[in-house]
C-alpha cells in the first residue's frame, strides 16, 4: 500500500495518540517510527536483574478512577486505560537545597499541601490558598481554549476568566510576589520548575500553576511495567483500529505541491502518498531537512525559537533495599539554590551543573526489582549546547565524570551511600537522546517555555502556526509544550484537528 | 467564585499585556534569523559515530593468528566510537541467506575513530566463520552494524584493579581494553589470565607481549602443555588468588565450559568486588527435528519461510534471505523485538524480555525456537 489518508512521523507519545485519534476519525493511517520500539522517550530497558524506566518520573494529570485527571479521561476515550496497570505515587516531592537550609517533603492533596506548607512556613497559608484558586481558574480557561482550538474571543475570556487574563502574561515569580507569598514558601512551591525547564523569572505563571495544580490535586501515576507498557498499549490500540505501524522506518522527506502536503518519502526511497502528515518531531528538522521550498516566514519563525534542556540520565540498580540504603522518598529535587535564574545559569555548563531530579522507583512500587535491591534514576538538563563541545575521544570520560558528580551530590545531600552498592549502571547523555529520538542537540523538552513562547501564546496561535496545509505537529515541540501528559494532549489536539481538516477537505 | 486576583501587578496594564501575547509572539517569530536552518548538530554528529547503523566495510587485511583463528581488518565508511569491550555485527549475503554475526572488536577505540579501521578476531566455529576462512579475501565488501554491548570497564562500579580471565578467542575484548589503556581511553590496571590448551593456540601473543607490563600484566595459562614461564592447568580460584590484589573486579570472556568452571570457583576468591561476564550468542537446540511454517510480516510485506525447531526464528528468517534486525543474538539487546501474532514457542536460557513485552506478546526471535507454526511481525533491518 502506497497510499494513506494520513501518515504520522514518529511513534512518540504525541504521535501514538494522534494516530489513534486519526483512526477513530475513520482515516486510514500509517505510523512510521525510525527506532525499533514505540514510545520515543517512553520506553524501558533491561540490565541484569533490573528493568529500568527510561524517562517517566511520574505521570501528571492522570488521577484515579474517582478523581480522574485529564490524561485518564483521554486514555478512556482512546480505549487504553484498562490495558495498563497503574500505580499511585505516594507523595509529591522532597526538595533539598543544602546551601540554603531547605529540606521539605510535600504531600499530594490540596489541603495536605497547604497544611504542610504552613508547618514549614508559618503564615504562608493564605497565599498558597490563593495560588490554588488562581490555578483552578487557569485550568478551566485552558480547557476552554483547547476546546475552541485556540480561536477564542478575548472579551469572552476577560468576562469569564478574569484571573486567567490578569495573570496570563506574567512569570511565576511576578505572580507569587503579588500574592505576597513568603520567600521560603515560594522556594518550596517552585521545586517543580525543572520539569518545565525555564526559570521562574521567565516561566509563564499560568503554565506552571496549571501543572502544579494537576500534580497536587490529581496525584501522579506510573504504569507498573514502566512507560513501555503505555507505549505498547497505544500500539495495540492502533493495530486494533486497523492502523499500520512500521518500525525501523524513518521518514526522510515530506512532499508538497501547490495544495500543501502530498506525500512522504521513507529512508529507503519508498514514496507514500498522503495529504495529511502529523510530525512527532521538531520543526527544526521538518523545516530544516524534510521539506523543500520552505517559506522565509517558517524559517524565521523556527530560528526564533529556543531549545529547552538537553537531557542526561543515570540509571542505577543497587544491591540493597531502599530501607537499607536510607532512601526514604520517591521523588527528589536537589538544587544549589532556589534562585532559579541562577540555577538555570549553572545548568548551562557540564562542570557547574549539579542539579538533579531523582527517583527511587521502589518507593512507589516496592516490587519493581528483586527483593533486597533498588532502582533509582537521576536526570538533569543542560540549558546550553555544552555537550556539543565534547570531543569524541573525551566522550566516555565526560559521561563518567558527570555520573560521578550526580552520585556524589545525592550522597552529600541525603547522607546515603550508593557508591558501594551499584550492581548495574547505565548512562544516557544528550548523544543518547539525539540517537534514539533524533532530536537536535539531544533536547528532551522541546522548545523552551520562554515568556513570549509559553503555553498561552502557543495555544492562542494554533491556527497561525498551521502554515502548510496538511502538516501539523504533535509532541514536545508543539502547542502544549513538553512532558508526557502535554505530549499526549498535543497528539489528541492535532489528531482531532487533522480529522477535521480531512472531513472538510482542507 | 472564590479568590479574585485584585492585586493587579501593573493595574489596567494586565489586560493589555494579555492581549499582547499573540502580537508579541508573532513579532518574535517574525524577527528570527533568515539564515537557513541547521542541517546538522554537533551532538547528533557524535551520536552518529557512537551508534552506527548499517555501514559498508571493506576487508583490508587477514592475519592468521592460530590454526583456527584469524584477525580480519576492515576499513569502515564512517569513523566509529566504541568502548573497548564492545562488539559489532558483521553481515553478508551468502547464497540465499543474509548472515549476521556479532564479533568482539580487537582493535583500539582510537583506531576506528581516527583511521576508520576495525579488527575482528574470528574463530572457525560455524557457518559464517567457515565461509570467511574459505572465501573471504582482501577487497571484499561487507556490512557492519554497531557498536553494541555492555561488557566494558565501568569506572563507577568497577575497581581500579581488574583481573581479566580469557579463554581462546575470548581474548578479543581484553585486547581492545589493553590498547585503550595504553591510549589513555581507559584508566585501570589489568591482570590478564589468558587460558589456552597449548602455546600455539595463544592468539595475538606478539601484541600481548609488547604491552607495557606496569599497566597490563599478562599471564598465560596452558591447560594441556607444560612449558617454562607459563602457568598450567585450569584458571582456578587458587590461581586467581595468587595474582589477586586486595580488592578487584573480575571480568570473564571465554567458552561456556570455562565459564561454568569459573562460576564454581567464585566463592573461593579473596578480594573479589564484582564479577562480569560476556554472554555468547545462542545456537542450536537439541530436540527431535520438526519443520514448521513461519509467517513473517515486515511492513506491508508477508513472507512464508520454513522454520526448523532446533534453530532460532532469527536464523530461519536469515536463511530465507530476509533482512531482519539483530545485534547480540543472545536475547539481551532487544534489536530483534518482534510481535507474536500466533504460535507456540520456547525461549533459550533466561527470559530477558521487558515485562510489558511478555504481557503484550512480543518476542526476541534470536532466542526463540518454534514449537508450532508461527506468525510474527518483525521490523525491517535498519
Ligand atoms: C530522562 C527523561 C525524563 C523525563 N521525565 C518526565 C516525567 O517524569 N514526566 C513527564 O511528564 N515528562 C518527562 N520527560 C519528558 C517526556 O518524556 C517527553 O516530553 C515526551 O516523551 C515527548 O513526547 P514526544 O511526543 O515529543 O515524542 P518523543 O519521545 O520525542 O518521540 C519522537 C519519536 O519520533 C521518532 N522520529 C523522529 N523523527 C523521525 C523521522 N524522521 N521518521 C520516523 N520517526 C521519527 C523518534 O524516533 C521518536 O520515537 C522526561 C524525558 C526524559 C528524556
Ligand atoms: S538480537 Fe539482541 S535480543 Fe535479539
Amino acid at each position: 500500500m502506497n497510499q494513506y489518508d494520513a501518515v504520522v512521523i514518529g511513534a512518540g507519545n504525541g504521535g501514538l495518540v494522534a494516530a489513534i485519534r486519526l483512526l477513530q476519525g475513520g482515516l486510514k493511517t500509517l505510523v512510521v517510527e525510525k527506532h525499533n520500539l514505540p514510545g520515543g522517550f517512553a520506553t524501558s530497558f533491561r540490565r541484569g536483574r533490573f528493568e529500568f524506566e527510561a524517562s517517566l518520573h511520574e505521570l501528571n494529570d492522570f488521577g484515579t478512577e474517582d478523581n480522574k485527571g485529564d490524561v485518564r479521561v483521554l486514555f478512556d476515550e482512546l480505549g487504553v486505560t484498562d490495558k495498563i496497570e497503574w500505580l499511585q505515587i505516594p507523595e509529591a516531592y522532597r526538595v533539598i537545597v543544602k546551601s540554603e537550609n531547605l529540606d521539605a517533603v510535600m504531600p499530594f492533596g490540596k489541603q495536605a499541601f497547604i497544611d504542610q506548607m504552613e508547618k514549614y512556613v508559618p503564615g504562608s497559608k493564605k497565599s498558597i490558598q490563593h495560588f490554588f484558586e488562581l490555578a483552578e481558574e487557569i485550568r478551566t480557561a485552558q480547557a476552554y481554549t483547547n476546546k475552541a482550538g485556540g480561536k477564542v474571543e478575548s472579551s469572552y475570556m476577560v468576562k469569564n476568566f478574569p484571573n486567567y487574563v490578569k495573570t496570563g502574561s506574567y512569570s511565576v515569580n511576578e505572580v507569587l510576589d503579588a500574592l505576597k507569598m513568603p520567600k521560603k514558601a515560594k522556594d518550596i512551591l517552585n521545586a517543580y520548575w525543572c520539569y518545565l525547564g525555564a526559570d521562574c523569572d521567565t516561566l509563564s505563571f499560568t503554565h506552571y500553576a496549571s501543572m502544579v495544580l494537576r500534580y497536587i490535586t490529581k496525584g501522579a501515576a506510573m504504569p507498573k511495567m514502566r512507560s513501555h507498557e503505555i507505549s505498547l498499549a497505544l500500539v495495540e490500540r492502533i493495530r486494533e483500529l486497523g492502523g499500520d505501524i512500521w518500525f525501523n522506518v524513518a521518514a526522510e522527506k515530506i512532499l508538497t505541491d501547490k495544495n500543501g502536503v502530498s506525500g512522504v518519502v521513507l529512508a529507503d526511497g519508498r514514496e507514500i502518498k498522503t495529504k495529511y502528515v502529523i510530525a512527532n518531531c521538531a520543526p527544526h528538522l521538518v523545516f530544516g531537512k524534510m521539506l523543500d521550498n520552505v517559506s522565509l516566514k517558517d524559517i524565521k519563525a523556527t530560528n526564533a525559537r529556543k531549545f529547552a534542556g538537553r537531557g542526561f540520565s543515570m540509571f542505577l540498580g543497587l544491591n540493597k533495599s531502599c530501607d537499607e540504603l536510607g532512601i526514604t522518598n520517591h521523588n527528589y529535587f536537589l538544587y544549589d539554590t532556589m534562585d532559579t535564574a541562577k540555577q538555570y545559569e549553572l545548568m548551562k555548563k557540564i562542570d557547574t551543573n549539579y542539579a538533579q531530579a531523582t527517583v527511587c522507583l521502589n518507593r512507589a512500587y516496592p516490587e519493581c526489582s528483586p527483593k533486597g535491591t533498588t532502582i533509582m534514576y537521576f536526570t538533569t538538563l543542560y540549558m546550553s549546547d555544552d555537550w556539543g563541545n565534547v570531543k569524541p575521544e573525551d566522550y566516555f570520560k565526560v559521561k563518567d565524570k558527570v555520573a560521578k558528580m550526580m552520585i556524589e551530590r545525592f550522597e552529600k545531600d541525603t547522607g546515603c551511600n550508593l557508591r558501594d552498592h551499584i550492581e548495574e549502571i547505565s548512562i544516557a547523555t544528550p548523544m543518547t537522546y539525539a540517537h534514539y529520538c533524533g532530536h537536535p542537540e539531544g533536547v528532551i523538552y522541546g522548545y523552551e517555555s520562554q515568556y513570549w513562547d509559553g503555553l498561552n501564546p502557543r495555544l492562542l496561535m494554533m491556527a497561525q502556526d498551521h502554515t502548510i496545509r496538511g502538516l501539523r505537529f504533535a509532541g514536545g515541540y508543539s502547542m502544549r509544550l513538553s512532558g508526557y501528559s502535554s505530549a499526549y494532549f498535543s497528539g489528541d489536539i492535532t489528531g482531532r484537528q487533522t480529522v477535521g481538516d480531512f472531513k472538510r477537505g482542507e | 467564585m472564590g479568590y479574585k486576583f485584585k492585586k493587579q501587578i501593573f493595574g489596567w496594564m494586565d489586560l493589555l499585556r494579555f492581549k499582547k501575547l499573540v502580537p508579541n509572539r508573532e513579532k518574535h517569530l517574525s524577527e528570527g534569523s533568515e539564515k537557513p536552518l541547521p542541517t546538522s548538530y554537533k551532538v547528533n554528529e557524535v551520536a552518529a559515530i557512537l551508534h552506527l547503523g548499517l555501514q559498508k566495510a571493506t576487508l583490508t587485511a587477514i592475519k592468521e593468528e592460530t590454526k583456527d583463528t584469524k584477525a580480519y581488518t576492515f576499513e569502515l565508511s564512517l569513523p566509529m566510537l566504541f568502548r573497548a569491550g564492545q562488539y559489532v555485527t558483521l553481515r553478508k549475503k551468502i547464497g540465499d541467506s543474509l548472515v549476521n554475526r556479532p564479533y568482539g572488536v580487537a582493535s583500539s577505540p582510537l583506531e576506528s575513530l581516527h583511521n576508520k579501521s576495525l579488527t575482528l578476531m574470528i574463530k572457525k566455529a560455524g557457518f559464517f566463520s567457515d565461509y570467511l576462512f574459505d572465501n573471504a579475501k582482501v577487497g571484499d565488501e561487507f556490512e557492519i552494524v554497531g557498536p553494541s554491548g555492555f561488557f566494558y570497564y565501568e569506572p563507577l562500579t568497577d575497581r581500579k584493579e581488574v583481573i581479566a580471565v580469557a579463554g581462546g578467542s575470548g581474548i578479543t575484548p581484553f585486547l581492545a581494553m589493553a590498547k585503550a589503556i595504553v591510549e589513555g581511553q581507559e584508566d585501570f590496571h589489568m591482570t590478564l589470565l589468558y587460558g589456552a590448551n597449548k602455546e600455539e593456540e595463544i592468539i595475538a601473543k606478539d601484541e600481548l607481549d609488547k604491552l607495557p607490563q606496569d599497566k597490563i600484566k599478562v599471564v598465560y595459562v596452558l591447560a594441556n602443555e607444560e612449558k617454562k614461564g607459563y602457568e598450567h592447568g585450569f584458571i582456578s580460584a587458587e590461581l586467581i588468588n595468587k595474582y589477586a590484589p586486595e580488592s578487584y573486579t573480575l571480568m570473564f570472556c571465554g567458552s561456556d565450559g570455562m565459564g561454568k568452571f569459573l562460576n564454581g570457583e567464585l566463592k573461593k576468591l579473596k578480594g573479589l568486588h564484582n564479577f562480569k561476564s560476556e554472554k555468547n550468542a545462542v545456537g542450536m537446540r537439541d530436540v527431535k527435528p520438526a519443520t514448521y511454517k513461519l509467517t513473517v510480516h515486515i511492513n506491508d510485506q508477508v513472507y512464508e519461510v520454513k522454520a526448523s525447531n532446533n534453530e532460532t526464528l532469527l536464523v530461519s528468517m536469515e536463511r530465507a534471505g530476509l533482512s531482519v534486525p539483530s545485534s547480540c543474538r543472545a536475547g539481551g539487546c532487544g534489536f530483534c523485538h518482534s510481535k507474536l501474532v500466533s504460535g507456540k514457542f520456547s525461549i533459550a536460557g533466561a527470559d530477558k524480555r521487558r515485562l510489558a513485552d511478555v504481557k503484550f506478546g512480543y518476542i526476541h526471535p534470536c532466542v526463540t525456537y518454534p514449537d508450532s507454526d508461527m506468525e510474527i511481525i518483525v521490523p525491517q533491518a535498519k
